[in-house]
């Protein structure tokens, strides 16, 4: 008699909800450890971190502040994971988007109101649909490998602002590298009056609602799906691949870009290097917990933004430092997949063959 | 060892024979009680078509696999091998048909690898070198020891296997198709040196399906059919003519019913296609073929002649290097697999599950695959799922494929019912020619005389199909005409009524036939 661990041959969807619910269960229990290490009160700690996120509307609109751009940003991954291209430049999409959208809101003021905030978000889209769209192009035309060329994208992309903001963009007689603060009218509206809510949250639901259509209702999305799944299968099928990777990384770039221009004119209302604090990254965490599904990201997206927004109230009252909830964002990631993994797997005991 | 650094310990084996082997695999007899043996100084070929029991054979002998029953004797000595590296210490060695090489190390760090030095904890990579350079003078292996694996050719590559296989001091050498990768100036050196290998007293068991390299070769010839041994003779009492026949089985002919039909226009043509394999060798070497519509044109041939090559040809997949494909008088060479289907084109391929579904994708995505973009399955942007579950339930009813619900992912379904789907999508199309890969392997009775009635039922609705298929049982049923495929170039091609197993075997075996064409 031995033990034999095996693939499940079909797997049991409420085992990998369950697996879903253990892996959270055990990265609070590591967190928790943390939290004791840095010397505070577990109860205290996590009892500040639920009221900063969720105790009233006014932490509630903040912590869906903090979701938009992750939830953006999840999409945008969504999309081009589900094709099987790694985009790891959400990142640099969304400062690509950000910047097209600050110059639209800068040079096209006198545009209606109505008018100049399409513009700004028709922009943002371009803008992170060109940065998304050149490694798409790069991998279907030389094969150039996707994950390398975005992450560079990125470095471009970061410097060339940073060089914008200590020139060119720099709001005249001010030392700090960021733009002048745009015009009222180039500001997304807020929709939860008294708090930061803006119309950023409305569209980044919207993207998710587009996600899921395009995804799933369209021959586009199929294609989408088919390439991710067996290209090989899709390509004997006359799928072209090359096409569904150059549309894919155009559309992941709006998205991504969106987000950029959704946090400059919705929240910050100028364009600094440090509005983004790792979105793009942040993404695909929020993408893979959410399971590649736009409704997994939304959550997924709403948590950690919970997370960011509630560690704030955590480390007033107990002084645990902020940086702790980063922490807790990776072991939420790394308990969260292996239980989904683990899932996949049971154990059977089999008898020896004579 | 002591004495002399540079010295090869040879473990000398002067007979090595296999018993009674059985071995059963899920739902196969691999091997039905074979014997087989090999004695110093001889080459001892192992011929049979793919899935005879050859390799299985082969990889007992070398102790990847264990056999059910029957025993092993080394030297008259019965053995039990558990492992290659037991197999080793008998002084059995396998050259491998896929190389096991690393591409970044040199020749000689490949063959140190995994040998303990003769310096202890140190390298002593100049000692190997040096032995490397010997054995290659006594055998005709010129290799340059300093060269990285990934600048050799395959010919090359090979060679640095079998040295790989001789400075363990293996007498008895299992080439597992050797030849199979080689270009024909490479065969001749290959010959070379395995001549002088039983000339030094090694024992060579050489696996493979070609006729005239057996008899080239060979002292001794044993031929394997589905699992049994056919026969054993000296090679001074076979020719390639009883080889042939011993190779594919049986005299006699089953046919099915095979109604006469018109036939029309030749709608699908190959005129001197070429095309490089995966390897990037060639590996068609000039195809012309003509069907007509109402025809199955089946091709045969042991499998890796450029049968999935040529199929991939013509679905618009492999670019052709020379050549032109004509499909009802258009010529399509160069044209997207997209831009075909829609010409008329289907395509069963022979890796269902690879190439053929998404395994992930449910029954009904899976048989809209293709005609997704169109009515009546999408109109506008939207794809329309009332009409995707209307035709996917029609289908899965007519084809009889068996499945919970239209919504469950293709991965669970067996085999057949895969099949069955593949053909319901390739068939629901009217295609007007159709090619066909290995459409029934792996399949139960049922499903295959299922596959098959569909396929002949194309061919009364006047559609051309190239039906390419290992099973030639199902090339002589099936087929009004049938080529033979060999090395990527056509042997032949002949009327089902003048095709006999001996005459298909020859060429299957390489042997070019006159024929009318």
């Amino acid at each position: 008699m031995r033990y034999k661990l095996e693939k499940r041959p079909v797997q049991n969807p409420w085992l990998q909800t369950l697996a879903v619910f253990i892996g959270l269960a055990a990265a609070l229990g590591v967190s928790c450890l943390l939290i004791i290490s840095a010397g505070a009160n577990v109860g205290e700690a996590l009892t500040a971190i639920f009221n900063g996120s969720f105790g009233d509307w006014d932490a509630l609109a903040e912590t869906l502040v903090q979701a938009t751009p992750l939830i953006f940003c999840g999409m945008a991954i969504v999309i081009a994971f589900r094709a099987r291209v790694w985009n790891i430049g959400a990142e640099g999409q969304f400062f690509a988007g950000a910047m097209v959208a600050i110059l639209v809101a800068m040079n096209l003021s006198f545009l209606p109101r109505p008018l100049l905030i399409f513009a700004i978000i028709l922009g943002a889209m371009v803008g992170g649909a060109i940065w998304g769209g050149i490694p798409g192009f790069l991998k279907a035309r030389f094969n150039a490998n996707e994950i390398i060329t975005t992450v560079m994208m990125n470095y471009i992309i970061m410097f060339f602002l940073s060089y914008l903001l200590s020139s060119v963009w720099r709001e005249p007689g001010h030392f700090f590298l960021q733009t002048a603060r745009i015009p009222g009218a180039a500001q997304l509206p807020v929709v939860a009056s008294g708090t930061r809510l803006h119309f950023g949250f409305i569209l980044s639901l919207i993207s998710g609602l587009f996600a899921y259509l395009l995804l799933w209702k369209t021959p586009l999305g199929y294609e989408i799906r088919a390439v991710g799944i067996n290209p090989v299968a899709a390509q004997y099928k006359g799928i072209s691949i090359k096409k569904i990777t150059i549309l894919t990384m155009i559309i992941s770039g709006a998205i991504a870009g969106l987000a950029g221009g959704s946090e400059v004119t919705g929240l910050h209302f100028r364009l600094r290097l440090d509005i983004s604090t790792g979105y793009g990254y942040t993404g695909i965490i929020i993408a893979l917990l959410g399971r590649l599904h736009p409704v997994g990201v939304i959550i997924a997206a709403i948590f950690f933004g919970a997370l960011v927004n509630g560690s704030t109230s955590m480390q007033i009252i107990t002084g645990v430092p902020v940086a702790l909830v980063y922490c807790v964002e990776a072991i939420v990631l790394i308990f969260v997949l292996s239980a989904d993994i683990i899932s996949r797997y049971r154990i059977r005991r089999v008898r020896d063959v004579k | 060892m002591t004495t002399d650094q540079t010295a090869i310990n040879l473990i000398k084996v002067d007979s090595l024979e296999a018993r009674g082997i059985v071995k059963r695999f899920p739902g196969v007899l691999a091997n039905d009680h074979i014997d087989f043996e090999v004695h110093a100084g001889e080459v001892h070929s192992l011929l049979g078509e793919n899935g005879a029991g050859k390799s299985t054979l082969m990889k007992i002998l070398y102790g990847m696999y264990q056999p059910d029953e029957g025993e092993i004797l080394v030297n008259g000595k019965v053995v039990r091998i558990r492992s290659p590296l037991d197999a080793m210490s008998h002084g059995i060695g396998m050259v491998h048909q896929h190389f096991m090489l690393v591409p970044t190390l040199t020749v000689t760090e490949n063959i140190a690898l995994g040998l303990p030095s003769s310096r202890k904890v140190l390298l002593d990579l100049d000692v190997v070198a040096r032995r490397i350079e010997e054995l290659a003078a006594i055998y005709h292996l010129q290799i340059n020891p300093k060269a990285p694996v990934w600048q050799l050719s395959v010919g090359e590559q090979q060679r640095v296997e079998i040295l790989k296989v001789l400075y363990r001091g293996a007498s008895v050498l299992i080439l597992d198709e050797p030849t199979a990768v080689l270009t024909p100036q490479e065969v001749d050196g290959l010959f070379k040196t395995l001549h002088k290998m039983v000339a030094q007293g090694h024992a060579l068991v050489f696996i493979s399906h070609k006729l005239w390299e057996v008899m080239a070769l060979s002292n001794r010839v044993t031929v394997l059919h589905t699992g049994r041994m056919v026969g054993e003779l000296p090679i001074e009492e076979a020719d390639e003519r009883k080889l042939a026949s011993m190779m594919v089985g049986r005299d006699f002919l089953m046919r099915v019913d095979h109604p006469e039909v018109e036939m029309g226009e030749v709608h699908l043509e190959l005129k001197g296609i070429r095309a490089l394999g995966e390897s990037g060798l060639e590996s068609l070497k000039g195809v012309d073929l003509r069907i007509r519509s109402g025809e199955i044109l089946g091709l045969a041939g042991v499998s890796g002649n450029g049968q999935r090559d040529l199929a991939e040809v013509i679905a618009g997949l492999r670019p052709p290097t020379a050549g032109e494909v004509f499909m009802e008088g258009v010529d399509v060479t160069g044209w997207t697999p997209a831009k075909l289907l829609e010409h008329g084109l289907s395509y069963i391929p022979e890796a269902r599950m690879v190439d053929g579904t998404v395994g992930d994708f449910s029954v009904s995505e899976n048989l809209i695959m293709k005609d997704h973009t169109y009515p009546p399955y999408a109109d506008g942007i939207f794809m329309n799922f009332k009409n995707i579950a209307k035709e996917s339930k029609r289908l899965v009813e007519t084809f009889d494929i068996k499945t919970p619900s239209i919504a469950t992912p293709i991965k669970n379904l067996s085999g057949g019912n895969i099949q069955k789907l593949i053909l319901a999508r390739e068939i629901s199309r009217g295609p007007r020619v159709l090619v066909a890969a290995q459409p029934t392997r792996g399949l139960d009775i049922r499903a295959t005389e299922y596959v098959r009635r569909r396929i002949t039922e194309q061919r009364e609705k006047g559609v051309t199909t190239l039906l390419i298929s290992e099973d030639l049982d199902e090339i002589l049923s099936l087929s009004d005409r049938i080529a033979v495929i060999f090395e990527g170039e056509i042997m032949g091609v002949v009327d089902r009524d003048d095709a006999t197993f001996e005459n298909l075997g020859l060429m299957m075996g390489g042997r070019k036939m006159e024929t009318e064409e």
